[in-house]
């Protein structure tokens, strides 16, 4: 009997998703860079320097808590599209393993490419209604730079995580993150391609906890 | 806002050239290494006003021998007074509306080296003196002094003048006014050298049917003699007598890592003690991606001319037919540094016959 009750305990628990029963909050604010001119298109040669480090624009942080923590159930289809020459959006933060569309929404063609370690791959050129959306699986973790080989200024960011536990900063590098295991772990802040600040983190259940990025 | 891009363009080429040295390489050696650095500069005001301007340092517009030169090839500035682009005004020194080799002529977006046959091939017309006769024409030196002859088309054509463009719906077109015909070699195309007394006016109209086809009408016309040749003109003649008149057809398909091109052009040159010299040439290319870093590129060219009555009541080919096969290969390194190597053979299929063969490797970086 008592074994019956254990099991049932057992089953009530795993219908239950371990952030809520250990939940911890981290919130804080990242100093962001100064936002800086968008690049200007080269309208007849499409050829556009960047100046070497990548950011989004206007600047925006990923805060993410870095640790091994179990791969969850099947990941959602997150979506990067083309409109109006640019990327949306700008940025995409995702965990390992996850599947990404890329629809383009323009009318023209763009030819979708990365050359980053963390995943190469070129779409190629496809119309909008073309079905099914090209897809990449991003399976090796790190920073993956997109690019267009027809539009040369156009830049997108993805960004693979090892962890299910991250969140977009606001404009005003403001972040919140819910749901946190308690223990001991590393905060980090993306805040461009050659700028992470990190953070040693102890989390306890129920609490929230402040940190800041200066 | 400005932007300043670098292109750092290292070509090398060994040709097995018993006769002179293919297309417009301009050189009597058979290996040729020809850096060139590139400066582009693009500027935005506002969503309306756009400039830009292209300067090299280099040894020659065409590959040469020749010693090192600083140029500014290209500046315009470009005035698009609707968000939906009806209508774009652009006056400077820029390359031609003609055809779809243009938009991509440069190291980074031509899968090849050179330029389609149509864009370099040297033909017997020459722009600073007429010739004294159809005999002198048909068997003139060009052959051995190539660089005092013209292509149909020289390149890109950046000369001088005002274009007017833009897109209504499914159809675009372009209308441009410049100081010198497609076929004025670079000298000709600053308009300290060169100014509006003789313009060219070409246009090309295009219609894509979807993303995937891009289709286009070209025309042009205009005097091809330059100031010079007018002492050489028959009597009671000017140079705006002498004109070059051309057609062209283009179309482009592209799907996935499949890219096609085609364009097809009719010319005709009047030539003084001559008349009519019709040439009529094409190329078709593919370029294919086999992974994100490797692509490579076929490329068929030919060019056919038209007959002239040599003066002793014979019709006689005004150059030989030739044709020409290109084969490229380029390897991205990264986004900013690629690597290409190119073999073309070509054939003269009438006359002499001829064989030429290039071998060409290009290094490209940018910034």
């Amino acid at each position: 009997m008592r074994r019956q009750g254990l099991l049932w305990l057992n089953a009530i628990c795993s219908l239950f998703p371990a952030t809520l029963l250990a939940s911890a909050i981290v919130e804080g604010r990242v100093e962001l860079p100064k936002s800086h001119s968008a690049p200007v298109q080269a309208k007849r040669y499409e050829i556009v320097t960047k100046g070497g480090v990548l950011s989004t624009q206007p600047p925006l942080a990923v805060v993410y808590l870095d640790g091994v923590f179990p791969l969850p159930a099947p990941l959602p289809v997150k979506e990067v599209a083309q409109k109006d020459l640019t990327f949306v959006p700008a940025i995409l933060p995702i965990q390992l393993g996850t599947k990404v569309e890329f629809p383009n929404l323009d009318d023209a063609y763009h030819n979708i490419f990365s050359y980053s370690p963390a995943k190469r791959f070129d779409l190629g050129r496809y119309r909008p209604d073309e079905r099914p959306i090209p897809t990449q699986v991003f399976d090796k973790p790190g920073l993956v730079i997109l690019r267009c080989d027809i539009h040369e200024h156009m830049r997108g960011l993805i960004l693979v995580l090892n962890t299910p536990y991250f969140v977009m900063t606001d404009t005003n590098g403001h972040f919140r993150l819910n749901g946190l295991p308690a223990g001991h772990y590393t905060l980090k802040a993306w805040i461009d391609s050659r700028t992470t600040r990190e953070k040693p983190v102890e989390l306890k259940s129920g609490q929230t906890l402040h940190v800041d990025f200066p | 806002m400005k932007l300043h891009t670098f292109s750092l363009c290292l070509f090398a080429c060994t040709a097995c050239f018993e006769q002179p040295a293919p297309g417009l390489i301009d050189s009597n050696i058979d290996t040729l290494f020809n850096p060139r650095l590139t400066l582009f500069l693009d500027a935005q005001i506002g969503s309306q006003i756009y400039f830009f301007a292209q300067s090299r340092l280099d040894r020659g517009f065409d590959p040469s021998d020749h010693g090192a030169q600083v140029r500014l090839d290209e500046y315009a500035l470009r005035v698009t007074p609707w968000a939906d682009g009806r209508l774009t005004v652009q006056i400077g020194k820029f390359a031609t509306v003609v055809g779809n080799w243009v938009p991509r002529h440069l190291s980074w977006e031509n899968p090849f080296i050179n330029a389609p046959l149509i864009y370099e091939n040297v033909t017997p017309i020459q722009d600073k003196s007429a010739p004294v006769s159809p005999l002198y024409f048909i068997y003139g030196p060009y052959y051995y002094e190539k660089y005092a002859f013209n292509p149909v088309i020289w390149g890109p054509s950046y000369a001088s003048g005002i274009s007017v463009s833009g897109q209504l719906g499914k159809f675009d077109y372009a209308v441009e006014m410049k100081n010198a015909s497609l076929s004025s070699r670079p000298e000709s195309w600053t308009v300290t050298e060169n100014g509006f007394d003789n313009p060219t006016f070409s246009s090309r109209f295009g219609f894509r049917p979807n993303q995937a086809w891009n289709l286009g009408l070209s025309a042009s016309e205009g005097p091809y003699f330059r100031r010079e040749a007018e002492s050489t003109l028959p009597p009671g003649r000017d140079i705006d007598d002498y004109r070059e008149f051309v057609l062209g057809q283009d179309a482009s398909f592209a799907w996935r890592h499949l890219q096609v091109w085609a364009e097809f052009y009719e010319a005709r040159f009047e030539v003084p003690h001559v008349g009519n010299a019709d040439t009529f040439a094409y190329y078709v290319e593919a370029k294919y991606k086999f992974t994100p870093q490797l692509f490579g590129a076929l490329r068929w060219n030919q060019q056919l001319f038209g007959t002239v009555s040599d003066g002793y009541g014979h019709n006689v080919r005004w150059s030989p037919d030739l044709g020409r096969i290109d084969v490229a290969a380029t390897y991205r390194f990264t986004p900013h540094a690629q690597l290409k190597f190119q073999y073309d053979f070509q054939h003269e299929t009438t006359g002499p016959g001829d064989d030429n063969h290039l071998f060409a490797a290009q290094f490209t970086v940018r910034f």
